[in-house]
């Protein structure tokens, strides 16, 4: 172990001034992360955030995410005891409210941090200033929407009354229309609203059959029955019915008894509905294929980030971190990229008109993904060479115990130096502040053991729905001491989070078990140390 | 303070705004060249907007229901017109609507009635509405800008526009000066003025803190400073758009001889390019060492590249290979550039052109330069526009001359075909200001600028080619160092001047800027200022040239009387 007391101690700091930034004492519980009140229960706690602090939207969209995700973390957490068995009986309620005091603890830092534009690196170029005008185009563009939305209702109410019991024969057909929608007397009007063209033998008056008004011929729109009955209930999809069907019309004049004549008024509001069903249904497979590659592309990207930061590691010499890790991972990436590829490619055979949108739209997206492949998943740096690894490796450790062996040189001298001032007699006492010294310092790493355990166990399970599985066996019962059964416990999560490639768990539980180790060789010495000074 | 950054930013967030999923963005012909030269085409296909085009020339009325509509345009009429039509049929899902400047809320009112199908999610104004050239300098690609030496109304128009969006893309409200004595600069300065005044909802920023002076507007005219366009400049990026024109950030190299096929078109961006990036102010001399260390280095890579002998060294060979290929590309481009304008240099004698004009810019020699230029622009060695930019020196400086010989020079370019009716038109497109100070016709009796002069000329010359300093570099220097303004830069509306110099600067010359101000610019700011300039466009001589002919249409002759002989082109000829 590199220089235990050395980050111990960094790390208790750094882990009280994570779940606290200001008070010296620890809260747990439900803290309302602005005024730090504890609320008992999350709903309690989320109800009073929204009423006291309203203006803290993000705040509070942040505290439901984390209690959905702290909700199915502590689900599968709870499963865990049980299967324990009678080990820990109590343990099984007992370590709970500790987790959720890391959850909101976890609140203030989300709030803190990944919403302050301040905290986050680089320009200091604000963006430009915007004008926001979309709160007035709606309010122009509302009312007339639902003006349009409660006439194109009517109508389809009409086309279903219409479509209801509709005789095939044209005469009775006709009858049939009028009885449903009341007509426009014909003599009143002299023009075609229309077109404004007269009336006369030559040209003949026409009705609306949805909206009663009169036309001419000329201006006469023609609506399917299929197209009608699509309308008035949309989700029976008939198979003839596609696209295709509104495009070829049948050649000449549409015949009446296939068709409702209605005016282009109507006409247009039926479209307009009928687009927007269509366009609910639509559901291409370039669409399906791109999904995918956007899916692949997100789930791969930590990877690649990860890939970088375990190389960086191991050059630095650590130990958290294997060659062999970066290795799967860098074949897992690899794997990712050919599928990338060919999903990308099978989307290139898609079939489209040529000159089409969709065939540039086809091209872009297969470019897109070659030069994302390229850029970022091909350039990542070559795995490094074993030897040479070794070589950091054993260089820093010799580093290492250098310093180590040099700090305890010179804690020996001022030692020694101490004695020399305070002369032989006070050398008992000495002792004993020393140990005095020890215990408390041994009892703050107990309870900061504690306060991991709680931690990395929420670490465990919060990292999106991975959750390790206690293995039992050696850990069960088998020693007396618990804190060699937390490391037990500890090295089986490692080799699962390794096994699951969830390299950010691996780090985390690494440290925690640096800790623990360390924690354990601690009371060791303790004890020899009590031993030896009882014996004399 | 970086024009490009400034720009990036706003389309990013255009496309954020409008989320996830397959996009098209739908610009017009000014936007186009905006987003273009922020970003290249490859990193727009990295934030998925994979279709291109124009609302003015849209392709087909293909539906693509699943694809999302960036809409960026300008708020002209025609746009608003056509978006109101595009609105009425939606080919496109749905619809984010950003207008680069600020939209009449009767247009707003317009569109939204026009949107029956309830497909616009987004509506905004962001002020991305200049040409980003490089960190420092925009244009705003309005070629010719004055008629009778006076605003062109449309380019009066275009430049409040561009000039408030630029302003409000660094969110400033400045103070706003002048040059006294250009009718152009104060009608513009005028034209802000009135604009900040009547959207005080957008110029609402906080002041600066602890009092200091608010970011300063400067307006200048071209008219006071026509030697810079006219001079042959030594550094990388003037230099490629002197000789070989840089428009939008592309080069046309289809006319040179030997070009590879791929390189017939080069796009010169600070952004993408960081050798052009780092050599942009670069000179010649620089540059071309520049150039061999890239090569050697590119070679030497290249070698290890043929070196593959194992699996190994295959496996390194493709992992290092985009990198490769990005620099082989780069070293190919710039050398093809590079030749080329050593070549142009030897053919058109550039170096010893450029001493004689340098010489006529700084310092009065009437009889031997005259004697250098009668040569020069005889012996028929140097081309014509050369010899029409001397000629064009020549008359400017000596115009009150006792024994000015312009006509005579006239008379030989005329003979070589030369085309000598533009040198009275310049000299009716200088100002007046050009003519007293810009030569020191008149006495000076600054004595700031007086010692300074004296000081140059001790000083001596370090670079031949390199001695004439624009006028805007003395301006710069005035309002940095907290000199009073106000009788040369007069302060627009009834603000209180400040008496410290302001922290950030936006100059915007009417008429057009150079590559050389901004060099200029980009001196002071690697002292710590913050300063951008910006011109109606950016001038070469050529560019300039057609710009005074535009200028000076139908203008009388006044301080030509003299040149009668020559106020008319020969037919045949523009």
């Amino acid at each position: 172990m590199d220089n235990p007391f050395d980050i111990h101690d960094k790390d208790s700091a750094s882990s009280g001034a994570f779940l606290l930034p200001t008070d010296s004492e620890i809260l747990e519980g439900f803290l309302c992360p602005v005024c730090k009140r504890d609320l008992r229960t999350p709903e309690r706690l989320t109800v009073h955030v929204e009423h006291e602090h309203s203006e803290e939207q993000d705040l509070l969209k942040s505290l439901k995410e984390i209690f959905s995700i702290a909700r199915q973390g502590i689900l599968k957490g709870k499963r865990k005891p049980t299967q324990q068995g009678g080990s820990g009986g109590g343990e099984g309620s007992e370590p709970s409210p500790p987790r959720y005091g890391t959850e909101s603890g976890v609140v203030v830092g989300s709030a803190g941090t990944a919403n302050n534009p301040l905290l986050q690196p680089g320009y200091n170029q604000p963006v430009g200033c915007t004008c926001e005008h979309m709160a007035y185009f709606r309010a122009v563009r509302g009312p007339r929407l639902e003006r349009y939305a409660a006439e194109t209702n009517k109508l389809i109410i009409r086309l279903d009354k219409l479509l209801d019991g509709l005789p095939v024969e044209p005469d009775q057909k006709k009858r049939h229309e009028q009885s449903k929608v009341p007509w426009i007397d014909g003599k009143l009007v002299k023009l075609c609203p229309t077109c404004a063209k007269s009336f006369g033998i030559t040209r003949r008056q026409h009705h609306c059959r949805v909206c009663g008004s009169v036309m001419c011929d000329g201006c006469s729109r023609f609506l399917t029955l299929e197209e009608a009955g699509r309308l008035v209930n949309p989700t029976v999809i008939s198979p003839a019915a596609d696209g295709s069907a509104t495009e070829i019309q049948p050649p000449g004049p549409p015949n009446e008894s296939s068709h409702f004549r209605v005016c282009e008024h109507c006409m247009r509001l039926l479209l307009v509905r009928m687009e927007m069903q269509d366009w609910k249904r639509e559901r291409p497979l370039l669409r399906q294929y791109y999904e995918a590659l956007g899916r692949e592309r997100t789930d791969i990207e930590p990877h690649i980030g990860m890939y970088r930061r375990i190389l960086d590691s191991l050059y630095e010499g650590d130990v958290i971190y294997r060659l062999s890790d970066a290795s799967t991972l860098r074949e897992k990436i690899g794997r990712s990229a050919e599928k990338l590829d060919n999903v990308s490619k099978s989307l290139q055979t898609l079939r489209t008109a040529p000159g089409s949108r969709e065939e540039a739209l086809k091209k872009a997206i297969r470019l897109g993904c070659i030069s994302y492949i390229k850029e970022r998943m091909l350039s990542i740096p070559p795995l490094p060479v074993e030897e040479e690894i070794k070589r950091i490796q054993a260089r820093k450790r010799a580093e290492t115990e250098r310093r180590l062996e040099r700090e305890r040189q010179l804690a020996l001298e001022a030692f020694e130096r101490l004695e020399l001032q305070s002369g032989g007699g006070g050398s008992s006492g000495e002792t004993g502040a020393d140990r005095q010294n020890g215990s408390s310092s041994s009892s703050s790493t107990a309870s900061t053991a504690e306060m991991t355990n709680g931690r990395y166990g929420a670490a465990v399970s919060t990292m999106d729905n991975w959750s390790g599985t206690q293995t039992h066996g050696p850990a069960a019962g088998t020693t007396s001491d618990p804190l060699i059964d937390q490391i037990n416990i500890v090295k089986g999560y490692i080799r699962q989070a390794r096994a699951a490639l969830r390299f950010e768990e691996v780090a985390t539980l690494e440290r925690n078990l640096g800790e623990l180790t360390q924690e354990f060789y601690y009371r060791q010495r303790l004890d020899t140390d009590t031993k030896q000074s009882e014996a004399p | 303070m970086n024009v490009i950054r400034a720009i990036q930013m706003y389309i990013d967030k255009m496309i954020t705004d409008a989320g996830p999923g397959m996009k098209i963005l739908m610009m017009d012909r000014e936007t186009i060249s905006i987003v273009s030269m922020a970003f290249a085409q490859s990193e727009m296909l990295q934030k998925e907007v994979f279709l291109f085009e124009r609302l003015d020339s849209v392709r087909s009325n293909e539906k693509l229901k699943y694809l999302k509509c960036i809409v960026f345009i300008r708020p002209t009429k025609e746009n608003i017109f056509m978006l109101q039509q595009e609105l009425q049929s939606p080919k496109f899902g749905s619809y984010y609507i950003y207008f680069s400047n600020i939209i009449p809320r009767t247009d707003i009112k317009i569109l939204a009635e026009s949107d029956e199908g309830e497909s616009v999610q987004d509506f905004k104004e962001i002020y991305a509405d200049y040409l980003p050239v490089n960190p420092n300098l925009f244009s705003l690609h309005i070629p010719t800008c004055l008629q009778a030496l006076n605003w062109n109304p449309e380019a009066l128009e275009r430049s409040t526009q561009g000039l408030i969006s630029v302003l409000l893309s660094f969110k400033f409200r400045p103070a706003i000066r002048y040059r006294a004595g250009s009718t152009a600069a104060q009608t513009l300065a005028k034209k802000v003025h009135e604009t900040i005044n009547k959207e005080t909802a957008l110029f609402s920023f906080r002041p600066p803190e602890d009092g200091a002076a608010p970011p300063l507007l400067l307006i200048l005219d071209r008219r006071d400073d026509p030697i810079t366009p006219l001079l042959n400049q030594w550094t990388y990026q003037s230099m490629v758009h002197e000789l070989l024109t840089i428009n939008k950030q592309r080069v046309d190299l289809s006319r040179v001889a030997g070009v590879p096929k791929d390189l017939k078109e080069v796009v010169l961006s600070t952004e993408q390019d960081e050798f052009y990036a780092n050599n942009l102010y670069a000179n010649f001399g620089e540059i071309a060492t520049t150039i061999k260390v890239l090569m050697d280095e590119f070679q030497k890579k290249a070698n290890d590249q043929r070196k593959i002998e194992s699996i190994a060294d295959m496996k390194n060979f493709v992992e290092t290979y985009p990198q490769f290929r990005k620099m082989s590309g780069t070293v190919t481009k710039h050398l093809v550039l590079i030749s080329e304008l050593s070549v142009q240099v030897g053919q058109q004698q550039l170096f010893e052109v450029s001493e004689l004009e340098q010489e006529i810019a700084c310092r009065a020699d009437h009889s031997t330069q005259l004697q250098r230029v009668k040569r020069l622009v005889s012996e028929g060695k140097i081309s014509a526009a050369n010899a029409l930019r001397l000629v064009l020196l020549y008359a400017m400086r000596y115009e009150r001359h006792a024994n000015c010989d312009t006509s005579g020079l006239l008379k030989l370019l005329q003979d070589r075909g030369g085309r000598s009716h533009i040198v009275p038109r310049m000299l009716e497109y200088i100002s007046t200001v050009a003519r007293q100070e810009l030569f020191n016709t008149v006495k000076i009796t600054d004595a700031v600028k007086l010692t300074r002069n004296l000081i140059k000329e001790l000083k001596g010359v370090e670079n031949v080619y390199a001695q004439h300093e624009c006028v805007l570099k003395g301006t710069l220097e005035e309002v940095i160092k907290g000199r009073p303004l106000d009788a040369q830069y007069p302060i627009m509306g009834n603000e209180v001047p400040f008496r410290r110099p302001p922290a950030e600067v936006i100059v915007f010359i009417v008429g057009g800027a150079t590559y050389e101000e901004a060099l200029a610019v980009h001196r002071y700011n690697q002292e710590g200022c913050r300063i951008v300039l910006g011109g109606t466009t950016i001038h070469n001589s050529e560019s300039f040239i057609e710009e005074v002919l535009a200028a000076t249409v139908g203008v009388p002759f006044k301080h030509s009387r003299s040149l009668q002989q020559f106020h008319h082109a020969p037919a045949g000829t523009a």
